[in-house]
């Protein structure tokens, strides 16, 4: 059993897990507002590979750094719960976990937004090598080396948990043997009960889980690691050209089970908390044993469902593609009995609905919806319509903010109080906050599903014009969704700083509410003003685009061409300025098609300037003003005086 | 949008409906809770759930094995369409072709990783692409196909669907990503 001490442990390992994953919620689901903002507004468009580059450090951030890390430290706080205790080996990675990851996460900031890296938090191999001249070796390497720690972090987290749930005498189990004691914490006790032998009771629900990704999360990540060290090593030039089509099979191999890194451990805390609320034990059979066994096998045996779409000829990918669409199917299986085993749990109780519960039980509620959109996606016939489009956008978001985001923030609304000792600040603060999160998210990502279904392509800064209108509904429903996350961030300090005095809990360990909510309070009252700002700030965002749009000169800037009387062909001067020229050239990705020596251009797409008869100034200025074949219009990019400096450029530096 | 997404959209629609009013139906349940303890009886079902589950997933598996795209041949009469990718977009030859008879394109990378997403054929009132028809990955190093039939004249645009660097969005119809289809 846990005695006061090893409590303290587990509770000083969750609140600092908690506390900093949920500053880096912070820091980036405002950077997915600016995201989704910058798609929304032309005027407040930020630059291709900013929004790149905030989008890379958004996914990394919100999945890893907040989702991840959150449900991470929950876990001790679970296993501490049901009588494991933290300590000795365990104890030592827990804690070196959270330096891993504190780090990880703060080098992805440093090398997304400050230097530019910008190939999203899959990095594609080669990608990161390929940078348009957006990022050199130096970020890739650093970035690769941030990710590298993160990954690590998970790792050293997967062998605290092992430490734990193996402990004996919180297993009751009868033998020493490592590996049965392993068995006893995957639930195969209740299958094999001599085999697996406890005295006298059998595991926790709430260990299975938690044992089965901190086996399956130690397979997962190790190759992932070595495809980053591989990353760093040619970013120094010590190493070649990696296998494309291998490093993508690397990639997913992890980037699959990271999924479940957040879904296993919130399942822990569902089966923890929902018997809890519900005042009577969960209700599972022996078959839920199964379902978990099933998902340590089959969750390392998926990965390429994220590449169905990958079979060039001369390969195996199809074959491989085709065997894992049965195997994913699979996986559906401990999620539909988990949801099972907690609705019955909850079903005609005495469910104690409060913010904390009604957090948790939307959080099933988004589950079962994103389950629903994953089943869509993980049918090869199926996937084609959707793959890389805003609905798995839409899927992925529905699993991360409404299942686990939820979870955690009614993780965090129950068991405050009991970490800190403190009573919850304002329990209506927290009633408005899950709703407006529930409902506001329903409302955001339901857009996205609708906007994949259309055919809308993901990661585009700037998406093709057909999809403006249903951008523009979601975004006051973002700033209302962001919003109300004020809410939980304000609720969350104030808590901790003790605002509503000690806290007091009812026989069931459920936190009551600080004091009977009576009319206008002053956290109502707090709450109402935060609404305000935010709802003020709206109203000058879109006033200001208004505002902006009128005296923008009404769209588009009018673009002469010069009728070819100022220079003549044959490679002359220009009246541009080179020097301005030579930058644009770099910032605009001119090299990643076109051969310049002059500026180390080598591309092969479009005519080299090198040795070009053709060049001439009024070729350039119409080629770049309005485009032709694969050449982009640049017209709506760049002024007339930068054409005319990049065609000064162009002429005086190209091989004659 | 294309066929299949109507079918996404029908069936998706569905399940979320029926999931939504089970959910519902839970959270409305504890206003009359039961005394006694049913809670042996429901873990017996589980087992029962588990076998329905098992059966759906195999149901769906069973009827949508046969769409996999993969290893279509082109036939004899087709048309071979050779797409190369790169930063930031798209050379096709010849990008002109005739409807109702096979495509056959073969894709390569020149850099990175790119997705070749197929629409159309695009609106002539609005202008709007037309629906995401199909799609393949291109993987540098290697040469993908996709064998596909146009059945409509028109114009189709190809976007690029894998993420591919600061001008992932510039690779469309404006850089190359443009296919002709006539009437045979």
């Amino acid at each position: 059993m846990t005695d006061e001490r090893s409590r303290g442990i587990a509770r000083g390992l969750t609140l600092r897990y908690l506390g900093a994953s949920t500053a880096i919620l912070a820091a980036s689901g405002l950077l997915g507002v600016v995201l989704r903002w910058s798609q929304a507004v032309p005027q407040a468009r930020v630059g291709d590979n900013f929004w790149y580059a905030m989008m890379t450090a958004h996914g990394l951030g919100t999945f890893v750094g907040w989702g991840a890390f959150a449900v991470m430290g929950l876990a001790w706080w679970v296993l501490a719960g049901v009588g494991f205790p933290t300590r000795g080996f365990g104890l030592a990675m827990a804690r070196t976990t959270w330096w891993l990851m504190v780090l990880g996460v703060a080098g992805v900031v440093v090398t997304t937004l400050l230097m530019g890296f910008g190939a999203s938090w899959v990095f594609l191999y080669p990608l990161p090598f390929f940078g348009a001249g957006a990022w050199g070796a130096w970020a890739t390497g650093l970035f690769s080396f941030s990710v590298l720690l993160a990954g690590l972090a998970i790792v050293t987290w997967c062998f605290g948990i092992l430490h734990t749930v193996c402990n004996k005498e919180a297993l009751h189990a009868v033998s020493d043997n490592v590996f049965k004691r392993l068995g006893v914490s995957l639930g195969w006790g209740y299958l094999m009960p001599r085999t697996f032998a406890t005295n006298p009771k059998p595991v926790p629900y709430a260990v299975i889980p938690l044992a089965v990704i901190g086996i399956d999360m130690i397979i997962a990540t190790l190759p992932l690691a070595g495809l980053l060290v591989w990353q760093i090593l040619q970013s120094a030039g010590w190493v070649g050209d990696a296998n494309a089509l291998f490093a993508k099979n690397i990639l997913w191999w992890f980037g699959h089970p990271v999924v479940y890194l957040l879904l296993f451990p919130a399942v822990a805390v569902y089966y923890w908390l929902i018997p809890r609320y519900a005042g009577r034990d969960l209700v599972a059979g022996h078959v839920i044993a199964i379902a978990w066994t099933v998902a340590v096998i089959a969750n390392v045996l998926v990965w390429a469902h994220h590449i169905y779409l990958d079979y060039p000829q001369g390969t195996l990918q199809a074959q491989i593609n085709t065997a894992m669409q049965p195997m994913t199917f699979s996986l559906v299986l401990p999620s539909a009995l988990s949801l099972y085993s907690l609705g019955f749990t909850i079903y005609r109780s005495r469910f104690r609905w409060t913010p904390a519960s009604t957090a948790l039980f939307f959080g099933l509620v988004g589950w079962l919806l994103a389950g629903l959109s994953g089943v869509v996606n993980a049918t090869i016939a199926l996937d084609v319509a959707v793959h890389n489009t805003l609905w798995i956008v839409g899927h992925f978001h529905h699993m991360a903010m409404l299942n686990i985001g939820l979870l955690i923030f009614g993780a965090t609304y129950a068991l405050l109080p009991e970490l800190t000792g403190k009573a919850l600040y304002s329990e209506r603060m927290a009633w408005v906050h899950v709703w407006t999160t529930f409902v506001g998210g329903m409302l955001f990502f339901g857009l996205w599903l609708v906007q994949g279904l259309d055919g809308a392509p993901r990661r585009w800064s700037v998406l093709p014009s057909q999809y403006d209108t249903i951008t523009r509904i979601s975004l006051p429903v973002a700033f209302v969704l962001a919003a109300a996350q004020l809410l939980f961030f304000w609720n969350v300090i104030q808590t901790v700083r003790g605002k509503s005095g000690v806290a007091t809990f009812d026989e069931r360990g459920i936190p009551e509410p600080a004091a009977p909510p009576r009319g206008w309070t002053a956290p109502m009252a707090e709450a109402a003003l935060v609404l305000v700002a935010v709802a003020l700030a709206m109203a000058f965002a879109v006033g200001g685009y208004l505002v902006g749009r009128e005296t923008g000169g009404g769209g588009g800037t009018t673009v002469t061409v010069p009728a070819g009387g100022g220079t003549t062909g044959g490679g002359g001067s220009a009246t541009g300025d080179p020097a301005n020229g030579a930058k644009l050239f770099a910032s605009s990705g001119c090299g990643s098609c076109h051969t310049l020596a002059a500026a180390g251009a080598a591309g092969e797409l479009g005519p080299s300037f090198d040795g070009n008869p053709r060049l001439t100034e009024a070729l350039v200025v119409a080629r770049v003003t309005k485009g032709k074949n694969a050449m982009p219009a640049f017209g709506d990019k760049l002024s007339e005086e930068d054409i005319q400096d990049l065609a000064a450029y162009l002429l005086q530096s190209a091989k004659k | 949008m294309s066929h299949t997404a109507v079918i996404i959209t029908v069936a998706y629609v569905i399940a979320v409906v029926i999931g939504s009013a089970i959910s519902f139906a839970i959270w409305r349940s504890t206003t009359r809770p039961l005394d006694e303890d049913r809670a042996g009886t429901w873990s017996l079902r589980e087992t029962a759930w588990l076998v329905v589950v098992a059966l759906a997933l195999f149901a769906l598996l069973l009827g949508t094995i046969f769409y996999v795209p993969y290893g279509k041949t082109a036939g004899p009469d087709k048309q071979v369409v050779k797409v190369v990718s790169a930063q930031f977009g798209w050379q096709i030859d010849p990008a002109l072709v005739r409807a109702d008879r096979t495509v056959e394109f073969l894709l390569q990378s020149r850099d990175v990783n790119h997705g070749f997403g197929l629409y159309g054929p695009v609106d002539e009132r609005s202008g709007d692409a037309g629906p995401l028809l199909t799609q393949v990955q291109i993987v540098p190093g290697r040469t993908g196909r996709l064998v596909w039939t146009f059945d409509k004249p028109g114009i189709y645009y190809v976007r690029c669907l894998e993420f591919c660097g600061k001008g992932h969005q510039r690779m469309d119809e404006t850089t190359g990503g443009r296919i002709e289809v006539r009437r045979a």
